[in-house]
């Protein structure tokens, strides 16, 4: 939990940074891991390209992006809106961050975090 | 006997020490998933839905992340609508799971749109996990203009 902390008071010390009203939600997230890699899969409904944000430091891992839905006419109901996606994870340090890769596909980032190759698992020979 | 009442106290103070760590566990949890109201509506997997009247025409806009457009399924009749569609399950192969947040069942969803529809001019499209359905409105629903004569 101190890492939250952390990332609230560097939000703080920038204040060209306007969060304005909007509710934060953290996306869903589907996590898997191989040998080679890690995978990431976060639901963010209605997000475009342009608004995410994937930055990877110090085995911190922040998401975040803002939804800004199109406007139409009159809202009858409307159970969803404009939103903040913001979620931290800790990523191990064996993620070679230079070949992370995000791919954007029906509301879903997926992104793709290769290890090291000297992190990986070695099987030892005994001679 | 004042050992007694000791450790009764000691067992009291040890107690509000607890609560006070069980409160925090709450709060810290409050804050990583939001004051998002739709967290909970989209637990069962349905998809939240907004709906606009544009005069001559109904908006429907429902969050379907991860799904295909053979995955969804609409049916319109006169002022019902009704949206189906289901989730696959991710488990890519040879990879172990971490966690799987996201919901991965059928869900039926039905509406009673506030007038009848054409169903025919119904025109959908999905893009960024978002489907958007356009639904004119039936003549007989539709605003006329009335001229003072």
């Amino acid at each position: 939990m101190s890492e939250r902390t952390d990332v609230s008071k560097v939000e703080e010390s920038m204040p060209e940074r306007r969060r304005g009203d909007l509710a934060t939600i953290s996306p869903l997230v589907n996590i898997f891991e191989n040998d080679e890699e890690i995978l990431l899969h976060a639901d963010m409904p209605g997000i475009t390209k342009d608004a995410v944000d994937i930055n990877i430091d110090n085995g911190r891992l922040v998401l975040s992006g803002v939804r800004k839905l199109e406007k139409h006419g009159a809202a009858n109901w409307e159970e969803f809106g404009d939103v903040e996606y913001r979620r931290v994870f800790s990523v191990p340090q064996t993620i070679d961050v230079s070949r992370v890769n995000a791919e954007l596909k029906e509301g879903v980032l997926k992104l793709k975090m290769p290890k090291f190759e000297k992190a990986k698992p070695r099987q030892i020979e005994i001679k | 006997m004042w050992t007694t009442i000791g450790d009764l106290d000691r067992m009291f103070g040890a107690m509000d020490l607890l609560r006070s760590r069980m409160n925090r566990v709450f709060t810290d949890s409050d804050r990583l998933y939001g004051n998002d109201i739709g967290w909970r509506l989209a637990a069962d997997g349905s998809p939240r839905t907004n709906l606009y009247d544009n005069g001559d025409h109904f908006i429907v806009v429902a969050e379907v992340p991860g799904m295909a457009k053979d995955d969804i399924d609409v049916k319109i009749q006169g002022n019902y609508l009704e949206l189906s569609g289901s989730r696959k399950s991710e488990s890519p192969e040879g990879y172990k799971i971490h966690r799987t947040e996201t919901p991965s069942a059928t869900f039926t969803r039905s509406f009673t749109i506030p007038a009848d529809v054409d169903v025919e001019k119904v025109e959908a499209s999905l893009q960024n996990g978002l489907l958007t359905l356009t639904l004119p409105k039936a003549e007989a629903a539709k605003p006329k203009q009335i001229s003072i004569s």
